[in-house]
């Protein structure tokens, strides 16, 4: 396999340009409400269009939606939970507030899009060899940091080593430890030894912990990056500004400045959005939906996702590695009502494995699990378990993180199992409480680029947050031999059969996967829709702009 | 008199470092620490061993704290264990002007105008206008400070459209009226709250002083009630009122995280309750010495207040 992509490149039998200017629009008003490339495609394919049309007239849609933007203007973002832990230091981001900073001021190597494909970014040109243990990155020329400095390869170099190691600080350290060695080719090339086959290293390269900075650099009370604003203030847990950096080498950013800061507490936040004082914000409250569509001069911006909540089974301990119990409560659990009653419609229900449709790999043969009362109740019978009262330990660490436990616990009532909820703050949760020997407990993951990212920290045996703690060595085999597969079918069947074994034999309970939904006010334009944060991914810094100047 | 503030300085900084140790000790009974909060789900033992060796978190705990003691007495705070690279003064640099702020002007504004409508309650117990305000405030001492907060933002903002429902925007180069706009809701919330205690307080203490037989005397003697409210009974009656004022306003410093949150700007209080979050001792430490220093300065004011308008206190036998 010679995996190869130079720039954005549209072909096709017949282009967007072909189209009756009623159907342009039609699609441009689509993509512009959010519809993902895969959507488009649908549809056109419906149409009788082949899949490499739909997905060009995808590309041509956001481009002529996203091809005038206007410059000038102020935008004022409000996050959600910031304080003095905000980091402007990529290997250690976690919030979604560091997320979008970042992007704002830094760039990748490549960048990910709505249906998580990439695009080459800082990296003109990414090759990988047939077996996907080397990947070589050409870098492009002419890119300035923001104190002038040009890039090349030490300071990609630099970026990636600060991942490698074992007394590295990095998050993103899990998706990167396999690569063995950075080398510098030349000036403008980077190599990436592996150990292990890994064809998604450059989705994962997209990401917010790998934004590339410059050599040598250790104090991160500011930013110097690539990206399309400067940092004029950044003051953890009060604001951060950034202003048009002149020089970027895809243009400065259009907006004349950027402030963005946290509102902690969600009715503040939508005060704040409602009565205009901020322009945008993160995590839109379910209940606020109709209120804020209802609104004039405001929308919701929301991407379906593939993060989810769900109820961990213990695999080591007893009762919850009891197979029977596990189905019983898998089968009591009423995932309609999680989506439709607290998420409000704003997620998808959720099929006990971590791979939605958001994900390219995701397999839609895998049987519905239910509400089934009667089949529930012949394993929960067959279990044993009887009277004896089973604890979830339940803290609101995503939306709808309690609540599934709840409605667990009101179906699992009518059979006659005893489930206790145990709810306890979130404050020290991971540390206090995930992963620390409980039979049950709640669990909340972000979306991964990739589905074999999400699989691989989730359920391989060796990982450290295999939280079910479940081993399963067909599992782990099928789940690395497929980062090396390249025949499509193939590797569809792998996957399928990936999803399947932990639908049928993991230790999740997954009810829901949730969207993110955000609002912004409709002049808020040139939007993302990368499913892997809110703000669409924390992509859009280099591309917003006010459609009102 | 110099005896006395030097005891009163002195039991002042026991104070303090007591507390300090209580905060200390108090912080390390949570479960977890900085490293483990900051790294959440992503922890793993390296990645937590690593951070841990990073941030002085496998020393012993009493070095930890004398550690800290240590650089704190010589004025080094030190760096936020939750950001690693960002230091406490810069933490605290950030916010303390907007707590300042907020404090002193609710101070200001709200104080004179409580005090005075107690006063005048006292003046007129039992009339409507009296009533009228024991009922408002005995109300307002009911309602928690989000509902007040709430109701504002609700009838300001969205009813009469004026002004933000959050405080947005920078403070510098801004004139004392600015300042004022720039803070209204916040600053009209906590006076309503500190209102509430303040009349009520200053009508009781005001009352208490007037059933006394000296002002029974006055009044015999035929002296209108102004001149024995102001004159005969306030004097008395201001060692109580300014220490319930002390009191308010440390509250008002430090314990309005309500306030902090639903309005959306950064101050201390809200600093204080992030350092918790993340298990940043050092951080903790620092505020709690703050608001300990903020609460004991208040009070050893209030004190001396009452000593000097009480001749009794004031030549002690």
């Amino acid at each position: 396999m010679s995996l190869r992509k130079k720039g954005p490149k549209i072909m096709g039998d017949f282009e967007f340009s072909d189209l009756k200017l009623h159907q342009q629009q039609e699609i441009v008003n689509a993509v512009r409400k959010g519809a993902t490339r895969r959507d488009i495609m649908t549809w056109m394919m419906a149409a009788g269009a082949t899949a490499t049309t739909g997905g060009a007239i995808f590309g041509s849609a956001s481009q002529v939606w996203a091809s005038t933007p206007k410059r000038g203007g102020r935008l004022v973002c409000a996050g959600d939970q910031h304080g003095p832990a905000d980091t402007l230091d990529p290997i250690l981001c976690t919030a979604s507030v560091d997320y979008w900073r970042g992007r704002m001021f830094y760039g990748n190597l490549v960048r990910l899009k709505a249906d998580l494909s990439w695009e080459p970014e800082l990296a003109e040109e990414v090759l990988v060899n047939s077996d996907a243990t080397k990947w070589t990155f050409k870098l492009r020329k002419g890119v300035e940091f923001h104190n002038g400095k040009t890039m090349n390869a030490d300071d990609v170099v630099y970026t990636l080593s600060r991942h490698m190691g074992e007394d590295t600080k990095s998050i993103g350290k899990s998706q990167f430890d396999m690569v063995t060695s950075v080398k510098k080719v030349n000036e403008y090339e980077v190599e990436c030894n592996l150990e292990t086959p890994n064809a998604d290293l450059v989705n994962s390269l997209g990401t917010f912990h790998f934004r590339v900075v410059q050599d040598g650099v250790e104090d991160f009370s500011t930013a110097i990056g690539t990206g399309p604003y400067r940092c004029k203030e950044f003051k953890p847990g009060v604001r951060t500004v950034g202003t048009p950096f002149e020089n970027c080498w895809h243009g400065p950013g259009y907006l004349d400045e950027m402030e963005h800061f946290g509102i902690g507490d969600p009715v503040a936040r939508l005060n704040a959005f409602m009565a205009g004082d901020v322009d945008m914000m993160v995590n839109l409250p379910g209940k606020a939906v109709k209120e804020v569509e209802a609104a004039a001069g405001k929308e919701v911006w929301s991407v379906e996702s593939g993060r989810y909540t769900s109820i961990v089974c213990h695999q080591g301990v007893s009762p919850s590695n009891n197979r029977d119990l596990i189905r019983a409560m898998q089968m009591c659990m009423d995932r309609t009502r999680v989506v439709k009653g607290e998420l409000k419609g704003l997620g998808s229900v959720g099929n006990d494995q971590p791979i939605n449709k958001a994900y390219f790999d995701y397999s839609p043969d895998i049987p519905q699990r239910e509400l089934d009362l009667d089949k529930a109740k012949f394993h929960f019978e067959k279990s044993g378990v009887g009277s004896t009262t089973i604890p979830i330990i339940a803290a609101e660490v995503s939306q709808a993180a309690t609540f599934q436990c709840l409605a667990l616990q009101r179906e699992a009532k009518k059979i006659g199992m005893n489930i206790d909820v145990q709810k306890v703050t979130t404050d020290g949760y991971w540390g206090a409480v995930w992963m620390q020997g409980s039979p049950f407990n709640v669990t909340t993951w972000n979306m991964r680029p990739t589905a074999n990212i999400m699989m691989t920290l989730a359920y391989k045996s060796d990982s450290n947050w295999n939280e079910t703690f479940w081993k399963s060595e067909k599992f782990d085999k099928t789940l690395v031999q497929v980062r090396g597969v390249t025949d499509a079918a193939e590797r569809k069947q792998m996957y399928h059969d990936l999803q399947m074994d932990i639908h049928e034999n993991g230790g999740s309970i997954t009810p829901a996967h949730l969207n993110y939904t955000d609002a912004c006010a409709s002049y808020v334009k040139g939007r993302t829709m990368v499913p892997l944060n809110n703000w669409g991914g924390a992509e859009a810094p280099p591309y917003i702009y006010r459609d009102d100047v | 008199m110099f005896r006395i503030i030097l005891t009163k300085i002195a039991a002042g900084l026991l104070t303090t470092l007591g507390v300090s140790i209580v905060i200390f000790l108090g912080t390390n009974a949570l479960p977890g620490d900085a490293a483990q909060i900051r790294l959440g789900q992503a922890a793993t033992e390296d990645s937590l061993r690593a951070l841990r060796e990073e941030l002085g978190l496998n020393l012993p705990l009493y070095q930890q704290y004398f550690r800290w003691l240590f650089n704190f007495l010589q004025g080094e705070f030190g760096t936020s264990l939750a950001s690693g690279n960002v230091t406490i003064a810069q933490l605290i640099s950030d916010r303390y002007e907007n707590t300042l702020i907020v404090s002193t002007l609710t101070a200001m504004i709200g104080v004179p105008i409580s005090v005075g409508l107690g006063i005048m309650a006292a003046m007129f117990p039992g009339t409507i206008y009296d009533r009228f305000l024991t009922l408002g405030s005995v109300t307002l001492v009911a309602a928690p400070e989000f509902f007040t907060a709430t109701l504002m933002v609700l009838f300001v903002v969205f009813f009469l459209g004026i002004g933000n429902a959050v405080v947005v925007g920078s403070i510098e180069d801004k004139n004392l009226a600015e300042l004022i706009t720039h803070f209204i809701l916040p600053i009209a919330t906590l006076c309503l709250v500190i209102a509430a205690q303040l009349i009520r307080m200053t009508r009781a203490a005001v009352l208490n002083v007037m059933n006394s037989p000296y002002i029974e005397m006055a009044i015999l003697k035929g002296i209108p009630r102004r001149r024995v409210v102001m004159r005969h009974a306030l004097l008395n009656a201001i060692g109580p009122i300014v220490n319930v004022i002390a009191i308010n306003l440390a509250y008002v410093v430090t314990g309005v995280i309500v306030i902090e949150v639903y309005f959306g700007y950064a101050g201390l209080a809200t600093l204080i309750v992030q350092g918790v979050q993340t298990r940043d001792y050092i951080l903790i430490q620092t505020l709690g010495m703050i608001f300990c220093a903020t609460y004991v300065i208040l009070m050893m004011i209030a004190d001396l207040a009452s000593i000097l308008s009480n001749p009794r206190l004031r030549h002690p036998k």
